[in-house]
C-alpha cells in the first residue's frame, strides 16, 4: 500500500515537474518572440510546412466528416420532421465543436509529429548544438518559427475544414437525400451568428498554440537516439490529444 | 593608466599569453554520477596544432564541452583566452564562441540547406554584409576544402568525407581564432583521411589560428600535432610532444599509443568468471 501512495506521489511530482519544464519552455519562447518576428521568411515557410501541407488530410477528412454528419443529421431530423434544419445542425457542430477539435487531432497526427521527428533529429544528429556552438540560438531560429508557423496555420486549417464540411454534408443531404437547397443554405445563415464563428477561430487558435507548442517542446528535448525521437512523436500525438479535449471542455464552458 | 576593464581586459591581456585554455583541477561528473574527471590540468598553447587523446569514454569530447561553454565544471576552472567560462552569462558565452568554429565528428550540417548556404550560415546569421560578399567569401572557403563545384549539393548527397570538409569550410567562414576538432578522422576513408589532416594544418599555419584536435587515430595526429595530451581516469596521464609520448614510461600511455589490446585499459568489461558464468546456467532476460 505504502509502496503503491509512493509511486503515485512520485509520478505527480514527475508530472509536475514536466508541466514545470513546459511552463518555462513555453516563457522563453514569449521572451524571444519580438526577435523572431523581426524574421517572417522562416515563419512563412513553416506556415507552408505545417498548414499546406496538412491541406489533403485536412480536406479528405473534412469531406467525409460533414458527408457522415450529413447522414447522420437527415435520419435524425426526419424523424421529427425539420430535415431544413439540416444547414444550421451541420453548421453550428462543425464550427463550434467538430471543427476545431478534429482539426486539432489531424493536425497532431500529422504536422505535430512532424515538428516533433525534425527537431529530434536536428538534437540527435547535433544541429542544435552546432547552432549553439556557432552561438546561433536554436530557440528563436528553428523552434520560434515552427511554434508560430503552427499557431497561425492552425485557425486556417479549422476554417478550411469547416467549409469543405459544410460541402460535403450539403452534398449528402441536399444532393443524395433532397433536402432543399434553398433551406439548406439559408437556415444556416440565419441561425448561425458570429459568436460561433468566433468560438470556432478561438478554439483554433488557442489549439493551435497547444498542440505546436507540445510538438516543438517534445522535438527539442527529445533523447538523441532513433528510440528517443519515436518516444517523442507518440508523446507528442498523445498529450496534444489529451490537452485538446481538455482545452475544448474548458473553452467551450466558458463561451457557452 | 590603463582604463580597460572586465572581459576586454582579459581577453587582451589573454593576447599576451601563450596559452589560450587552461583547464585547472577540474572535476566533472555526468547525471549518472559516473565522475569523467577528477583533478585535469590542461594548459593547450595559442597558435599550434594541440591533440587530445585517449582510450574511448574517457571525456574527451565532454573537454571539448567544458572548452566552448555547453557544460560547466562540477569544481575548479576553465578560462578560455582569459575568461572564465563558468562565470560568463549567455550573451558573453555566444560572444567567446562566434571567435570558435568547430568541426563535429557527423559533420552536423543542416539538412535541409545545400552546401552553399551551410556555410554561409554563420555569415547570414551574425553578420549584415551584402550579398555578393557573403557569395565571394562562401565560396573562398569551398574553395580552400576543393569542394567549390558541391555548393549546390545538399548534405544527404556527400559523402562522409566530403561532409567534413563542408562542416570544416563552415568553420572557418567567420574566421575563427580557435579551431576545434571532435574526431575529424572517424569513418573516412585514407584518401579523405589524409584531405582533412593536411587541411587542419595548413589552415592552422595559414590563419595563425589555435587548432585543438580531439581524436585517439596516434598515427595520423603524429604527423601534424604540435603537442599531445593523453587522458584516462579523469587526468592527464601522459603530454608532450608526439615523440615524447612514444618513449613514455606509463604503460598505459604505452598501450594507447602503440594499440595494444590489453594492459591498463583492460579488453574485457568487468564481468564474473568466464567459466562460472558459462557453466553455471546464469540466463540473461
Amino acid at each position: 500500500m505504502i509502496t503503491i501512495l509512493r509511486e503515485l506521489v512520485q509520478s505527480f511530482l514527475t508530472f509536475l515537474e514536466r508541466v514545470g519544464l513546459l511552463v518555462r519552455f513555453a516563457l522563453r519562447l514569449a521572451a524571444i518572440l519580438p526577435l523572431g518576428l523581426l524574421r517572417p521568411r522562416p515563419i512563412i515557410e513553416q506556415v507552408y510546412n505545417t498548414g499546406a501541407m496538412s491541406l489533403v488530410i485536412i480536406m479528405t477528412c473534412g469531406l467525409f466528416i460533414g458527408m457522415v454528419l450529413g447522414l447522420q443529421g437527415y435520419d435524425l431530423l426526419t424523424r421529427f420532421g425539420s430535415e431544413e434544419y439540416l444547414g444550421t445542425a451541420t453548421a453550428i457542430s462543425l464550427l463550434r465543436e467538430l471543427g476545431p477539435v478534429v482539426t486539432a487531432l489531424l493536425f497532431a497526427g500529422r504536422a505535430g509529429t512532424a515538428l516533433a521527428a525534425e527537431l529530434g533529429l536536428m538534437r540527435a544528429t547535433d544541429q542544435i548544438a552546432a547552432m549553439e556552438i556557432m552561438a546561433v540560438d536554436p530557440m528563436r531560429r528553428v523552434v520560434l518559427p515552427r511554434f508560430l508557423g503552427g499557431v497561425i496555420a492552425m485557425p486556417l486549417l479549422v476554417s478550411i475544414f469547416i467549409v469543405v464540411a459544410l460541402f460535403g454534408a450539403q452534398l449528402v443531404g441536399v444532393e443524395f437525400f433532397g433536402v432543399d437547397s434553398g433551406s439548406y443554405w439559408s437556415q444556416m445563415r440565419s441561425a448561425v451568428e458570429l459568436s460561433d464563428i468566433r468560438e470556432g477561430l478561438v478554439k483554433g487558435l488557442v489549439f493551435g498554440v497547444a498542440c505546436s507548442l507540445i510538438a516543438v517542446y517534445e522535438g527539442y528535448n527529445a533523447v538523441p537516439t532513433a528510440e528517443g525521437v519515436g518516444r517523442a512523436t507518440t508523446r507528442t500525438v498523445v498529450i496534444s490529444a489529451v490537452v485538446t479535449l481538455i482545452l475544448d471542455y474548458i473553452l467551450t464552458a466558458l463561451m457557452l | 593608466m590603463n582604463n580597460q576593464s572586465g572581459p576586454a581586459a582579459a581577453s587582451a591581456a589573454a593576447a599576451q599569453s601563450p596559452s589560450i585554455a587552461v583547464l585547472r583541477d577540474v572535476h566533472f561528473a555526468v547525471d549518472s554520477g559516473k565522475t569523467v574527471f577528477s583533478g585535469l590540468d590542461i594548459e593547450i598553447g595559442r597558435g599550434v596544432v594541440t591533440a587530445i587523446m585517449g582510450p574511448s569514454g574517457t571525456g574527451k569530447t565532454t573537454l571539448l564541452k567544458l572548452i566552448t561553454g555547453q557544460v560547466c565544471a562540477d569544481r575548479g576552472q576553465v578560462v578560455v583566452d582569459g575568461l572564465d567560462v563558468a562565470r560568463l552569462n549567455r550573451k558573453k558565452i555566444y560572444a567567446l564562441r562566434r571567435r570558435m568554429g568547430m568541426l563535429f565528428q557527423n559533420g552536423a550540417l543542416l539538412t535541409d540547406l545545400d552546401v552553399f548556404e551551410n556555410v554561409a550560415f554563420p555569415l547570414r546569421e551574425h553578420t549584415r554584409l551584402p550579398e555578393r560578399l557573403i557569395r565571394t567569401i562562401v565560396l573562398t572557403k569551398l574553395h580552400a576544402v576543393g569542394l567549390r563545384g558541391a555548393a549546390d549539393l545538399y548534405p544527404q548527397q556527400l559523402s562522409g568525407g566530403m561532409g567534413r570538409r563542408v562542416a570544416l569550410a563552415r568553420a572557418i567562414v567567420m574566421d575563427p581564432e580557435i579551431l576545434i576538432y571532435d574526431e575529424p578522422f572517424a569513418g573516412l576513408d585514407p584518401i579523405s583521411m589524409g584531405v582533412v589532416l593536411r587541411l587542419i594544418r595548413s589552415l592552422n599555419d595559414a590563419l595563425g589560428i589555435t587548432s585543438i584536435v580531439v581524436t585517439h587515430d596516434v598515427r595520423e595526429i603524429s604527423q601534424i600535432a604540435d603537442s599531445s595530451f593523453i587522458i584516462s581516469e579523469g587526468k592527464v596521464v601522459a603530454s608532450g610532444t608526439t615523440a615524447a609520448l612514444r618513449d613514455h614510461p606509463s604503460p598505459i600511455v604505452h598501450q594507447f599509443v602503440d594499440g595494444l589490446a590489453d594492459g591498463p585499459v583492460p579488453f574485457h568489461y568487468p564481468a564474473a568468471d568466464y567459466h562460472e558464468q558459462l557453466l553455471g546456467g546464469q540466463v540473461f532476460a
